[in-house]
């Protein structure tokens, strides 16, 4: 019987413990380990177009506030907290799961989805507000000068936004399938799912997922002078 | 052995489990950073307002500060195993050693590398033909300046002069 005089967040049947392993500790460590190795690359992937952000924001600051200013703040906004509560609807459901709470644990699944649903949502609005009108930077971008802002500026800046948030809203998407996979094989309670593990690491994705939006905010929406 | 009888742990570590309170509580800070971060940005009194330096290391602490409480309370990094945690740190390590690379960048004025000069980012040329894909600058005059009416308007048809 597991869990006699140990606080374990683990299942009554406890999940099996593999030949390599030395106990379900070391077996979870490294479960939540292999996530992490995953997300540093991840932060690899998102670090070098930070990276480029930062090396053109700073030598064009001036141009990037003028053309944040035609950034919709608000909707960012509305946005941003939507991932927040996405992210906390989230560490609740790794909460009911370590706590074994499956209805729990599913009904904070299903408010994370809605969010993530919700954030496309709005990104859709927002993406189809500029190709409608010519910024995505392609031969058809339909620049304004009246902007006062430099035209090969105003191509970076519109190219590093589309490419950072389009590249995020991929991440959603999959994070989208993930939750959804992850509901199903609980709501089948398929032999897969026997601890909290599987939904823990789903739920370090998706954080990293509302880390990286933490940060897109601000640097293209609320750039200052 | 295909199932552990023995619950010794490893390490001596037991999982922690954050609780609801913590959680809420974590993501209403939260909530009050992302204000802050907006107040800041839109609503700060205009003798700050104006000034880029502070104004920029305000946004960036405000986000560090929320990437920290996301990362230590929803990841549970702040609760979980040195091994864990150095992955984990590690990751944002390398991102901040990435910005070695801008001792290139920012050296290179030093030399006459074409494109680095030292220049003022308003005084760049608006010369529409140095924009790569178009060949006809005229066509693009035509189609970027519907609202300028003189061409006194439009910048980037002088060239920036």
């Amino acid at each position: 019987m597991a869990g006699h005089g140990h606080s374990h967040a683990i299942d009554h049947d406890g999940p099996e413990v593999y030949l390599q392993f030395e106990d379900i500790d070391q077996q979870q460590e490294s479960y939540v380990l292999g996530m992490w190795a995953f997300l540093v690359t991840e932060v690899m992937f998102f670090g070098a177009l930070f990276f480029i952000y930062f090396l053109y924001r700073l030598k064009y600051q001036s141009d990037f506030h003028i053309l944040s200013e035609h950034l919709n703040w608000k909707l960012g906004g509305v946005n941003t907290f939507v991932l927040l509560l996405s992210s906390f609807s989230m560490a609740m459901a790794v909460h009911f799961a370590q706590k074994n709470k499956k209805a729990w644990q599913l009904g904070a699944l299903t408010v994370t989805l809605l969010c993530a649903f919700g954030f496309l949502v709005i990104k859709y609005f927002e993406y189809s507000e500029k190709i409608s009108g010519g910024l995505v930077p392609n031969d058809q971008f339909k620049f304004h000068y009246h902007y006062a802002a430099n035209a090969d500026v105003a191509r970076m800046f519109y190219s590093l936004y589309f490419v950072m948030t389009g590249l995020h809203g991929v991440h959603v998407i999959i994070g989208i399938l993930c939750i959804g996979t992850l509901m199903g094989l609980i709501i089948k309670k398929h032999s897969l799912i026997t601890d909290y593990i599987p939904t823990e690491m789903v739920g370090l994705y998706w954080h990293f997922v509302d880390l990286v939006w933490i940060f897109l905010y601000p640097l293209f929406y609320l750039i200052p002078k | 052995m295909a199932h552990s009888n023995d619950h010794k742990h490893g390490n001596g570590h037991e999982h922690h489990i954050t609780s609801q309170g913590k959680l809420a509580s974590t993501f209403l800070f939260l909530a009050i950073m992302m204000a802050a971060t907006i107040g800041a940005a839109k609503f700060m009194p205009e003798p700050f307002h104006s000034k880029t330096i502070p104004m920029n290391i305000i946004a960036i602490a405000i986000a560090f500060v929320k990437a920290w409480a996301v990362v230590a309370v929803f990841m549970g990094v702040r609760y979980t195993t040195k091994l864990v945690r150095l992955y984990a740190i590690g990751g944002f390590v390398w991102f901040f050693l990435l910005f070695i690379m801008m001792a290139d960048y920012g050296t290179r004025q030093w030399e006459p590398v074409r494109g680095w000069e030292n220049v003022d980012a308003s005084s760049l040329p608006r010369d529409p033909k140095r924009v790569e894909g178009l060949e006809d600058a005229k066509s693009r005059h035509e189609m970027v300046s519907p609202g300028a009416s003189t061409p006194g308007e439009d910048h980037a048809a002088e060239g920036g002069h």
